[in-house]
């Protein structure tokens, strides 16, 4: 008899536990978390460096050549294309960050680091970010994504070229994904990744891609070549709707 | 029972990956816990088949054909990494890209005396679970080296270590082709439940006395063909093949009612879609 009465109190305690409105935080929707916020800043931190690399059958000293595409302006443009996405629903106000910060953090190649220790980007939006205050940070910076059989990763903006025995093919790729960072706790409300945008290519990446026929021109030298500036561009103005969609930020498309 | 890879490049396969149009959207869920990740977006469900002729018992001169089902749901364009029909279930915890480490786990079934006439008077053998951990090397993204060591609990209590190595051909964007070395060390407790006979043992099946010890168990060669025909549609075939050595290839039941030669082939065929989740 007394342990069903401690049992039943315990259930009481758990019952009062959950009604209380720290227990209710945990398990508040994300869309009613969305739902309360009413102004936003934009942060951008993808468009520092394109990547080169090789894949399939390479060498062993295969990696990936950088060059610096700061003058293409694409966080710019991700501020300007997630604004003219955003403006709607919320207020975006405009914001200064230390780029650089933002696209310095990278993933620990051990995963229960990753597990357990804090988003990184929580204490970034807490000290980078002018102003404060705001209801919520959209925070936009590189993806990583695995790429054919061998556990190859490409990060961030890049051109892969894949040699196989009877043929080769180059696949440009925009990997980024978007946290929605609470204005006042920190807190992650959702981060995704941006997911492909189109699904009919036999080869797919988790992420923006695109094949490259052998008529799309690509410069040889290390300056930034024009024609991949667009069809980066194009890239992120197709994917960031459909990401943004699919984080109930704004109407999927 | 050996199967050349010509047989290979002949049998017909199918397996997995890709997609083309988005088959369905699905509301979005009513509630979301917190702390996992946003179902919303899009996802890529991959449904099919394998098949696979495998030896009744490790150390059978005869096989048998089963059929499992392949089904997985994964977000678009999550890349296949290579992976070989001997690869034990594992999770990679370290991961640098080219080398990979974790922990593994194998179910190894149980053999029952009553289901082939060579095992009568040798008992059943429990099924056993292997632990232990696997690490992956590619020095070059088209060659991979690989070691699982795992540790078993119930039908034997021994240590078991499978080495691999597989060079990782791409032919087209379409088609891989990989093969590569086998080799498998097992420890004494790993060996005697399968290969050793006992004086009862001996008395009710008619084999001599025989202690099994552990050392190298196994080697051989494994290929395996992956042909992508289209976003949809994706058919693979593999052979593995493993000669015995040490004592299991020594113990009466092998010498005498079985065989060293140990080959499994597979077939299967897969079909994925994506569909959206608001």
């Amino acid at each position: 008899m007394r342990y069903y009465r401690r049992c039943a109190n315990f259930a009481a305690a758990a019952a009062l536990f959950i009604m209380s409105s720290g227990a209710n935080a945990l398990f508040e929707s994300r869309d009613t978390r969305l739902k309360a916020i009413k102004t936003v800043g934009i942060i951008s931190a993808i468009g520092d460096l394109f990547s080169f690399a090789r894949g399939g059958l390479t060498g062993p000293d295969n990696q990936p050549r950088r060059i610096a595409i700061s003058v293409w302006g694409l966080d710019d443009l991700v501020v300007q294309e997630a604004t003219a996405a955003l403006n709607g629903r919320f207020q975006v106000q405009p914001v200064t960050y230390q780029r650089s910060a933002f696209a310095a953090i990278t993933e620990s190649p051990l995963a229960p680091v990753n597990l357990f220790r804090s988003d990184p980007f929580k204490k970034l939006v807490q000290t980078e970010i002018s102003p404060q205050g705001l209801d919520a940070y959209i925070v936009i910076t590189k993806a990583k994504a695995n790429f054919g059989g061998s556990n190859r990763k490409l990060e961030g903006v890049g051109l892969i070229t894949f040699n196989a025995v009877m043929e080769s093919y180059s696949e440009l790729y925009a990997l980024y994904e978007i946290r929605v960072v609470d204005g006042k706790t920190f807190d992650i409300i959702e981060k995704m990744a941006a997911a492909p945008v189109d699904n009919t290519a036999v080869v797919r990446l988790a992420g923006p891609s695109r094949l490259l026929d052998e008529s799309f021109a690509i410069g040889t030298t290390d300056a930034p070549d024009e024609n991949l500036h667009h069809a980066v561009a194009d890239l992120i103005a197709r994917s960031l709707p459909i990401t943004l969609g699919y984080m109930h930020l704004i109407a999927a498309p | 029972m050996t199967v050349s890879l010509s047989a290979l490049g002949a049998m017909v396969c199918m397996s997995h990956n890709a997609s083309a149009q988005t088959a369905f959207t699905l509301p979005a869920p009513p509630y979301e816990l917190p702390f996992l990740p946003p179902v919303s977006g899009s996802w890529t469900v991959m449904i099919g088949a394998n098949g696979g002729y495998t030896p009744d018992f490790e150390g059978a001169e005869h096989g048998t054909f089963g059929a499992a089902p392949i089904f997985s749901i994964q977000r678009p364009g999550s890349a296949d990494q290579f992976h070989s029909p001997r690869d034990s279930a594992s999770i990679a915890l370290i991961d640098f890209g080219d080398l990979r480490a974790g922990p593994v786990g194998k179910y190894v079934s149980a053999r029952d005396q009553g289901s082939h006439p060579e095992l009568n008077g040798l008992g059943d053998v429990k099924p056993a679970i292997e632990l232990g951990g696997f690490i992956e090397y590619f020095p070059v993204e088209w060659f991979r080296v690989r070691n699982e060591t795992r540790e078993g609990f119930g039908g034997h209590q021994g240590v078991v270590s499978d080495f691999s190595a597989d060079f990782i051909v791409p032919v087209t964007r379409a088609i891989t082709v990989s093969a590569g070395p086998r080799f498998t060390w097992e420890s004494t407790k790993a060996t005697d439940p399968y290969f050793s006979i006992n004086t009862v043992q001996a008395m009710a099946s008619g084999l001599p006395v025989f202690d099994a010890n552990g050392g190298a168990h196994s080697a051989g060669a494994g290929a395996q063909l992956k042909y992508r025909i289209n976003p949809q549609w994706e058919v693979h075939s593999y052979v593995e093949y493993d000669r015995l050595l040490g004592d299991a290839a020594k113990s009466p039941l092998v010498a005498m009612r079985g065989s060293v030669n140990q080959t499994t082939v597979g077939i299967g065929a897969s079909y994925s879609f994506d569909f959206k989740i608001r």
